[in-house]
């Protein structure tokens, strides 16, 4: 069997990891008081840089990044640990995350050492935030059909031209770190794929916000027009691109906030819901939990597999359509759970906040991946293609 | 897991692969005679596994016992065997000596007793004390699995210090396990069928429509593999970990039998095909010691009762894989 419970060994969080967690709950309590659940609802979408900056204070940013780069050259178990609290907790992470999940651990794997002395220590003290240039219009989920092209400048280095969409925050990041193609057409599909550091103040560089049907603007168009990047904005090996990115998702679709984006509703309810609850509502609340929970250790399996030098790919795929399935459903869940006693009145907190995930809990399956597009991967992994 | 762990899984499931063949499980699912299957089980010392050395045993604990009751279920055996394994252990911590040689079923309440008619003896609770009878069936075989809806309760042959929801737990627990094994080989059986059977010219798992679904399918199996293996952390099968190990196995085997006979067509369902065997049981098993909305509503309750202000700390500390 291709796919099977060895593939999640059980795994124990070291003491040194769980060490931290205290430390991280401290802070919270401190940093977060007072902000009310809808806000909270966030989480990973919500963009405080001066929260960021109190986290690198404390040296949280890139805590996997040795210490010769600015990191706190700790393990990808006590990462684990400080953002399963950030995201159960609901902290605005958004500003620092892409930057700690993929950017700085992707620069320390392919980077040059001189990009690793300039760029590392600048993302662990909360100086630059970064963003992640992969989808392209009309390229959707076909990644490998990306039309951005990167070529060598008469010069030396490179000129960029062309658009990427749907970039989080690249109008609050200082850094981007694009999947453009260096060499062929779209017809050549995976090869001739590579990565590129771009620096967003540059000209010819223009980011436009998108506004969403909620009103929020988190997402981009980011255009390039001519932009001049020196040599050394290459990341690791010139066609390697598509390589460089699967590894990177393995990262991305394999930690917690995968099943914890609805979490401070979902905490908010019951505790609402106290003692006396009835045995609909438990169950309710009692499903969900049960199947967040072999998520979770799925999640720490994974922590294992990553600190290890395992790329888990098959399993992340399948961890995260799982997880965003429940990130969904528990919005749902609680909606129906409130609307079934029109005759009360519900909470105004708990209502604010269903409000916010209710308009955005459907598009949770698409960001880090489809649905259809990890199915296949499983598919793969089962040997069926 | 240790080296001598998967020894002991390994010689298990070689002995099941020997004894447990589709064509004995049918047999004695038509009634045939199971003496002689449980005798071979019972001489091969697995179902003592639990009882510590001195008392003829291998000393395992839960989460050793776990791939034993896996494998059980993944060659679906016509037995309690699992249920005996636990049983032994409990009495035997207690000094209770059951007859040499019972079967024994752990019978709390329920709407069904699966294995019922292939048992010489049972756990039972009487107003909270688990109490070992020796039983004989009396009520329907609902699924004509050697299952029944009542049991006759004869002598009490010994007496459990009163808890009045151990029985519940471990029945849970096993089955939980049970059906993580019985999802694990149904998920194997249709992923051989989709690479074998031809439709419209190319195999069933050519297509992206197949494809997706045994994805699902393949993340049901998963999840209630790994909360059924949270089931056995620990020394005693606790609350919070046995409820969502239940309450998961439930959920997903109604995905996985829908998806599985999708997949295998009106020819999975026949008599001749081994995936009935698994599906009837899992349809068994849902209806056996509490459902997913019971397990659901007992483990929101505990959600609620921990009074922790967060799930993930809930998850962490009441249903992880290390003992907190």
């Amino acid at each position: 069997m291709p796919l099977t419970l060895e593939n999640f060994p059980p795994a124990v969080m070291p003491p040194h990891a769980e060490a931290l967690r205290a430390e991280v709950k401290a802070f919270i309590r401190e940093k977060l008081a007072g902000v009310p659940t809808h806000i909270r609802a966030r989480t990973w979408a919500g963009f405080d840089a001066d929260f960021s900056k109190a986290m690198a204070a404390r040296g949280w940013i890139g805590v996997t990044i040795p210490r010769d780069y600015g990191g706190a050259g700790l393990d990808a178990f006590a990462r684990f640990v400080l953002v399963e609290e950030l995201l159960a907790a609901g902290a605005p992470v958004a500003a620092h995350w892409i930057g700690d999940r993929q950017s700085a651990p992707l620069l320390l794997h392919y980077g040059t050492e001189e990009q690793r002395r300039s760029i590392l220590p600048r993302i662990c003290n909360g100086e630059l935030f970064f963003c992640i240039g992969m989808s392209e219009p009309n390229s959707g989920s076909d990644l490998a059909s990306v039309r951005t092209r990167a070529d060598r400048a008469p010069g030396g280095g490179w000129t960029l031209k062309g658009q990427k969409i749907w970039t989080t925050y690249a109008h609050k990041s200082h850094y981007m770190i694009a999947l453009v193609r260096t060499s062929g057409t779209s017809e050549d599909r995976q090869n001739g794929l590579s990565q590129f550091l771009i620096d967003l103040s540059l000209p010819g560089v223009t980011v436009r916000p998108i506004m969403i049907g909620t009103g929020d603007t988190d997402f981009n168009d980011v255009f390039f027009e001519d932009v001049h990047l020196s040599e050394d904005a290459l990341v690791g090996i010139e066609g390697n691109g598509w390589k460089q990115v699967n590894a990177e998702l393995a990262f991305e679709r394999s930690g917690p906030e995968r099943i914890y984006s609805s979490l401070v509703l979902l905490d908010l309810w019951a505790r609402l819901l106290g003692d006396a609850t009835d045995a609909e509502s438990a169950a309710r609340l009692g499903r969900i939990v049960a199947r967040l929970a072999p998520l979770r250790e799925m999640s720490v399996a994974m922590t294992a597999l990553l600190a290890k030098g395992g790329s888990p790919i098959t399993e992340a795929a399948l961890f995260k359509d799982m997880g965003t399935e429940v990130e969904q459903q528990i919005p749902a869940e609680i909606a129906d759970a409130v609307a079934a006693r029109p005759d009360l009145a519900a909470d105004p907190e708990l209502l604010r906040t269903l409000a916010y995930l209710m308009q955005l809990n459907h598009v949770f399956s698409l960001r880090g991946g489809t649905r259809e597009i990890l199915r296949g991967m499983i598919a793969r992994g089962l040997g069926l293609r | 897991m240790t080296d001598d762990d998967d020894f002991l899984t390994d010689a298990f499931r070689r002995q099941l692969g020997g004894l447990v063949t589709p064509e004995a499980i049918r047999a004695i699912e038509r009634g045939s005679d199971a003496t002689e299957l449980w005798r071979s089980l019972d001489e091969s010392g697995f179902a003592d596994a639990m009882l510590p050395e001195s008392a003829g045993g291998a000393g395992l604990g839960l989460a050793q016992a776990f791939p034993l009751i896996l494998a059980a279920g993944e060659y679906c055996v016509p037995a309690p065997f699992a249920e005996t394994m636990v049983a032994r252990a409990m009495l035997g911590e207690q000094g209770v000596a059951p007859p040499s040689g019972a079967a024994i079923l752990l019978a709390p309440a329920s709407a069904v007793l699966p294995g019922a008619g292939l048992a010489s003896h049972a756990l039972v609770d009487r107003d909270g004390v688990p109490t070992l009878v020796a039983i004989q069936v009396s009520g329907d075989d609902l699924f004509r699995l050697r299952c029944a809806t009542a049991i006759e309760q004869g002598e009490v042959l010994g007496l459990l210090a009163p808890d009045a929801d151990r029985l519940m737990l471990s029945a849970a627990a096993v089955t939980s396990a049970l059906m993580a094994g019985a999802m694990g080989r149904v998920l194997e059986m249709s992923l051989r069928h989709a690479g074998e059977r031809q439709q419209f010219g190319r195999s069933l798992g050519k297509f992206q429509a197949i494809q997706q679904q045994l994805a699902v399918l393949a993340e049901q199996v998963l999840s209630a593999q790994v909360a059924a293996r949270n089931a056995f952390v620990g020394t005693t099968f606790e609350l919070a970990r046995v409820a969502a190990a239940k309450c998961r196995a439930n959920e997903a085997a109604s995905h996985v039998c829908n998806i599985a006979h999708a997949i295998h067509g009106a020819i999975g369902a026949t008599e001749e095909f081994d995936l009935q065997l698994y599906t009837r049981r899992l349809k068994l098993c849902q209806l056996a010691f509490g459902s997913e909305s019971y397990w659901g509503a007992r483990l929101g309750h505990a959600r609620i009762a921990s009074g922790l202000d967060l799930t993930s700390d809930f998850l962490r500390l009441r249903l992880g894989a290390e003992m907190n």
